[in-house]
């Protein structure tokens, strides 16, 4: 049963990510004065809105729509190493992403056409790879996960074939979104994302005893009276439009969707109704903490968060390959 | 009148190759089924169609008289409680989330009821494992995990159970528990179906045994009356020999 205490975990969780909100902004290489601010005064309005808050934004929803994937594909795989990443839909999306940086494309019907890219991106690793994971009608996580590796594998030989056929400026650049960092975005950009993680995360977290029953076996889920077929179809695209609007806004940035929902699972609790929203919360919170502390450690040079969490989360899973096997 | 379950020339195949062919049977209340036959003769498979989880190629499983096909995963469900086989036991759940998830059928709700856990609470009772309710599942012995799993599948109140290989890992005292709880589940009103190589356990426990031999169901006859049809042993081994025990059932003995 889940009693107040868990749910009171799902309040702190919540807390964090509020207070994350309000306090990170203010912290960075240069003051920014909470008097100018309110009376809207140059230069720190402009840099607190334009760049530190929406900066803060982006980071706690990419992080939180990565550790939410995370969550779900480990549930969906019964693999506690399953992410965004394993599938490909990470490398596909940022295959995409690179193209059109490639191409020198600014904008596509309005948006980023990077996002255009990243969406198409994941897309097309996700229906190759449930193809050729599909076999009789029924879908296998084991195929799944093979076939992720394998098209992971293709996408990132692709994005350095491609970084190294575009010349200087280019490829600069490409280098330098592949890195994963967190910049200051549109606030349209901000809001079609924030639609995109709250309809997803709504779809994904009320069904959380359904991933309960996955995450302990196909046949299982099924005799107990899961869709397996409708929730294998809900889960996959829900992931992929997480992990494609994150990647295409921040750059792949790893290792969120693995740590946080590890964390959570082994200190907090296993039950889904638990782990998926803590996870959206905690991982918002750890991806934006990331890219205060790369703001912080080099300045007037700033750390990529993707390098800052690679720095954490690479130690962390050696740590845990060492216990689990 | 039509039975609880009727399976009717159910036809089915792996890559081309012939798995079941024409099985029918029909089944009903209270009575407590064995399915036997050699490795690959199809009996999870069989068992997997009449859970609903596969549908056959051709023919269909009825259930109260209606195609199992048309059936929602959830009514389904509330009918038909099925326990795979080689379940994991690396599961991260405590026993009572285990347990709690045979009830997935019965609420919308994103929380358990009262009522669910009550149910719950049962099961565990019965199949006692309460006592450690609040344990993680994979601390547990191979024993102990086929308990929780059966606890669950009680909790899901079905009409009919299905259980593949339920005592397989288990030691000979837990084998015998396990096998009287599925006879006792069908003295209660439960059409309980138990695919098993345990001959004695079968003989000693089951209403009716049905042995599947090259594709068919070659054999369908009461558990008492197992002496009177020999050739059902020849199918799974030429090293057995029907006997008796002392007051005079039915008893297999090795060679």
């Amino acid at each position: 049963m889940i009693n107040s205490r868990l749910i009171g975990w799902i309040w702190g969780s919540a807390i964090a990510f509020v207070f994350a909100a309000i306090v990170l902004p203010w912290i960075g290489s240069g003051s920014i004065s909470f008097e100018r601010v309110l009376a809207k005064a140059s230069p720190d309005y402009p840099i607190f809105v334009e760049l530190r808050l929406s900066r803060t934004l982006l980071g706690l929803m990419a992080g939180g729509a990565l550790a939410l994937t995370g969550s779900l594909f480990q549930a969906m795989l019964r693999d506690s190493l399953a992410t965004p990443y394993t599938l490909g839909v990470s490398a596909g999306a940022a295959l995409g992403a690179v193209v059109t940086f490639a191409l020198d494309l600014e904008r596509l019907l309005g948006f980023p056409a990077s996002w255009g890219g990243a969406m198409l991106g994941a897309a097309a690793v996700l229906v190759t790879v449930a193809g050729s994971a599909l076999k009789g009608g029924q879908l296998s996580g084991v195929r799944l996960l093979l076939s992720g590796i394998a098209l992971n594998s293709i996408c990132s030989a692709f994005i350095l074939l491609i970084n190294s056929l575009v010349r200087d400026r280019r490829s600069f650049s490409i280098t330098q979104w592949l890195l994963g960092s967190v910049d200051s975005v549109s606030y349209t950009a901000l809001l079609v994302f924030a639609a995109v993680v709250t309809v997803t995360s709504i779809v994904i977290i009320t069904q959380a005893r359904s991933w309960n029953l996955l995450a302990v076996g196909e046949t299982w889920a099924g005799s107990r009276g899961a869709d397996l077929r409708r929730l294998t179809i809900i889960g996959y695209c829900c992931g992929s439009a997480l992990t494609a609007g994150a990647i295409a806004l921040t750059g792949p940035i790893g290792f969120v969707g693995l740590i946080v929902p590890h964390l959570i699972r082994s200190r907090i609790s296993p039950d889904n109704r638990i782990l998926m929203p803590c996870s959206l919360l905690l991982g918002g919170v750890m991806l934006a903490c990331c890219d205060t502390i790369g703001r912080l450690v080099m300045v007037p040079a700033e750390l990529p968060a993707g390098a800052v969490m690679a720095l954490i989360g690479g130690p962390y899973l050696v740590w845990l390959v060492r216990r689990r096997f | 009148m039509s039975s609880l379950l009727d399976v009717r020339d159910v036809s089915s195949a792996y890559s081309g190759h012939a798995v079941l062919d024409a099985i029918t049977f029909a089944a009903n209340s209270g009575e407590f089924i064995v399915l036997m036959g050699v490795n690959g003769a199809g009996k999870s498979t069989l068992l997997d169609i009449v859970a609903g989880i596969r549908p056959p190629e051709k023919g269909a499983v009825m259930l109260q008289g209606r195609d199992l096909r048309s059936w929602s995963a959830r009514e389904r469900s509330r009918q038909i409680s099925h326990l795979p086989q080689g379940n994991r036991q690396e599961v991260p759940f405590t026993v009572e989330q285990v347990v709690l998830m045979g009830r997935y059928a019965y609420a919308d709700q994103w929380f358990e009821s009262k009522e669910d856990l009550m149910y719950a609470e049962d099961a565990m009772k019965r199949m006692d494992c309460l006592q450690f309710r609040h344990r993680p599942f994979s601390t547990l012995s191979g024993g102990e995990h086929q308990r929780v799993l059966l606890a669950a599948c009680i909790a899901q109140c079905p009409g009919m159970m299905l259980f593949d290989e339920p005592s397989t890992y288990l030691d000979v005292h837990q084998q015998l528990q396990c096998f009287s709880t599925l006879a006792a589940l069908a003295r209660e009103g439960a059409l309980c179906i138990a695919v098993t190589h345990d001959l004695n356990l079968a003989l000693a426990h089951s209403t009716r045994m049905l042995v599947l031999n090259e594709e068919k169901l070659a054999a369908d006859f009461a558990t008492v009356d197992a002496a009177a049809h020999p050739e059902w042993l020849s199918w799974l081994s030429p090293r057995l020999r029907m006997h008796q025990t002392p007051d005079g059932k039915p008893w297999v003995l090795y060679q």
